[in-house]
């Protein structure tokens, strides 16, 4: 009889479902050897991102000049702001990379905030897709330091200045802290769009559930918590690119 | 091999936890788009993003490089105009002083010269009026004497008719004739 009960009021009651807006909802079934490469909501916020990357910078220099307009400001000032992370930490052996730091810092900013466009996906609270990013940065600067420097690469993990028999715990604690790039990039940019979204969306609840003397408060926080969001969202994909230029760095000059 | 391994622990989180992020049925299409998607924008950004950026900077850079030194040279230019105009001007001034100085010795000159030639005139004009003070002077002294000597000569003969006889007429006569020539010899 309880279980009927609980059951009538769930039905009644709007249903809280937060974590709704990270499902993936696959859309055109598609495999190509294999592989699936289905489109779904996901893949499409991504094309947005891509599209409104594109807008950006085709609104900005659609008709350049030598003395830019406000459009073009900004887009030149995303240009040296990237460029000026890259050379401040890789310094100027660092320019081959650019374009790929670039496109990367771009694509996390476009995902993080169109995410919070109402009714959006976002694509950086998918564990899946940082850690695509982050797992190939890394696996790209060890495959990169091993190039440059060969065996003397493991060097790398034997911090120096060390003494000996101390070397057995150091070694392996610098084996675990870079493993642990990968994870903590991913999680760190995963989390933070996972966390404010949900935070969006049960305060959204409230406005919904709470009359409309009552809602007032959860809707001011959200207003006030989707600027935050912005500057979320610019923040960790400013960090996910000073990291990524980190380890680059690090395997360039073994630091 | 990544996403079997995000697969496993996937697995059992979503059965947990009942986040939509742990289900692995969506993890494999995501990870070939990420990577899809990534190298699309790369490719966009490098061909038509990057280069405009570029372009746009280079070329303001070029133009401000450029500009610097056209205001250098023009800088230069203007110094070394100043310089000839002030060349020009020291020039004009030491010619006008010359030119004043050269005009203060001839008006000197000429007054000395001036000065000279009234002297002269002046000492000129003053023996001409001495000359012809002079020659007056005898020109008087002369009618003077013949004055005196007429009427001598009418006051003597008015005596000598009252009282003189023939003989002593002619006596008188031959004196006078005598005086007259001897006071002539005098006064010439």
């Amino acid at each position: 009889m309880s279980s009927t009960a609980t059951s009538a009021i769930s039905a009644t009651a709007p249903k809280m479902d937060p974590l709704h807006h990270f499902q993936v909802a696959k859309h055109l079934d598609l495999s190509f050897m294999g592989l699936d490469i289905s489109t779904s909501n996901s893949v499409y916020w991504m094309w947005i991102a891509i599209a409104l990357v594109m807008l950006f910078f085709h609104l900005a220099f659609k008709n350049p000049r030598t003395v830019p307009g406000r459009m073009q400001s900004l887009g030149e000032v995303g240009y040296l702001f990237i460029h000026g992370i890259v050379t401040d930490i890789v310094g100027e052996k660092g320019r081959p990379f650019f374009p790929y730091i670039f496109t990367l810092f771009f694509f996390i900013l476009f995902c993080n905030l169109a995410g919070l466009i109402p009714g959006s996906f976002t694509v950086t609270s998918q564990l899946i897709v940082t850690a695509t990013f982050s797992l190939t940065i890394v696996g790209f600067t060890f495959g990169y330091g091993f190039y440059r420097h060969g065996s003397h690469y493991f060097k790398f993990f034997v911090p120096s200045g060390v003494p000996v028999p101390l070397m057995p715990l150091m070694i392996p604690i610098e084996i675990i802290s870079f493993l642990a790039r990968p994870i903590s990039l991913a999680v760190r940019l995963f989390a933070n769009m996972t966390a404010g979204h949900t935070m969006l969306a049960v305060m959204f609840g409230y406005v919904i559930t709470l009359p409309w003397w009552g809602a007032w408060v959860p809707f001011g926080f959200t207003v006030i918590f989707t600027g935050v969001e912005i500057f979320i969202g610019f923040i960790q994909a400013y960090i996910f690119t000073i990291l990524t230029c980190v380890y680059i760095n690090d395997a360039m000059h073994m630091h | 091999m990544i996403a079997t391994a995000y697969a496993a622990t996937g697995e059992q989180a979503a059965a947990g936890s009942g986040m939509p992020q742990f289900e692995p049925s969506v993890f494999q299409h995501q990870i070939f788009w990420s990577i899809a998607s990534f190298v699309i924008l790369l490719y966009l950004l490098r061909k038509h993003v990057l280069p405009a950026i570029e372009k746009v900077l280079d070329t303001r850079s070029n133009k401000i490089s450029s500009d610097l030194d056209a205001a250098l040279k023009s800088r230069q230019e203007a110094e070394k105009a100043s310089v000839d105009t002030q060349k020009v001007l020291v020039a004009a001034r030491r010619q006008a002083e010359q030119t004043v100085e050269e005009a203060r010795l001839e008006a000197a000159r000429y007054r000395e010269m001036a000065k000279e030639s009234l002297g002269q005139e002046l000492s000129k004009k003053k023996s001409l009026a001495l000359a012809e003070i002079e020659t007056a002077k005898r020109a008087a002294l002369a009618e003077l004497h013949e004055t005196v000597v007429d009427i001598a000569i009418l006051a003597t003969e008015k005596l000598i008719a009252k009282n003189m006889t023939k003989a002593d007429t002619n006596k008188m006569v031959q004196e006078a004739i005598t005086a007259v020539q001897e006071h002539k010899g005098q006064v010439h």
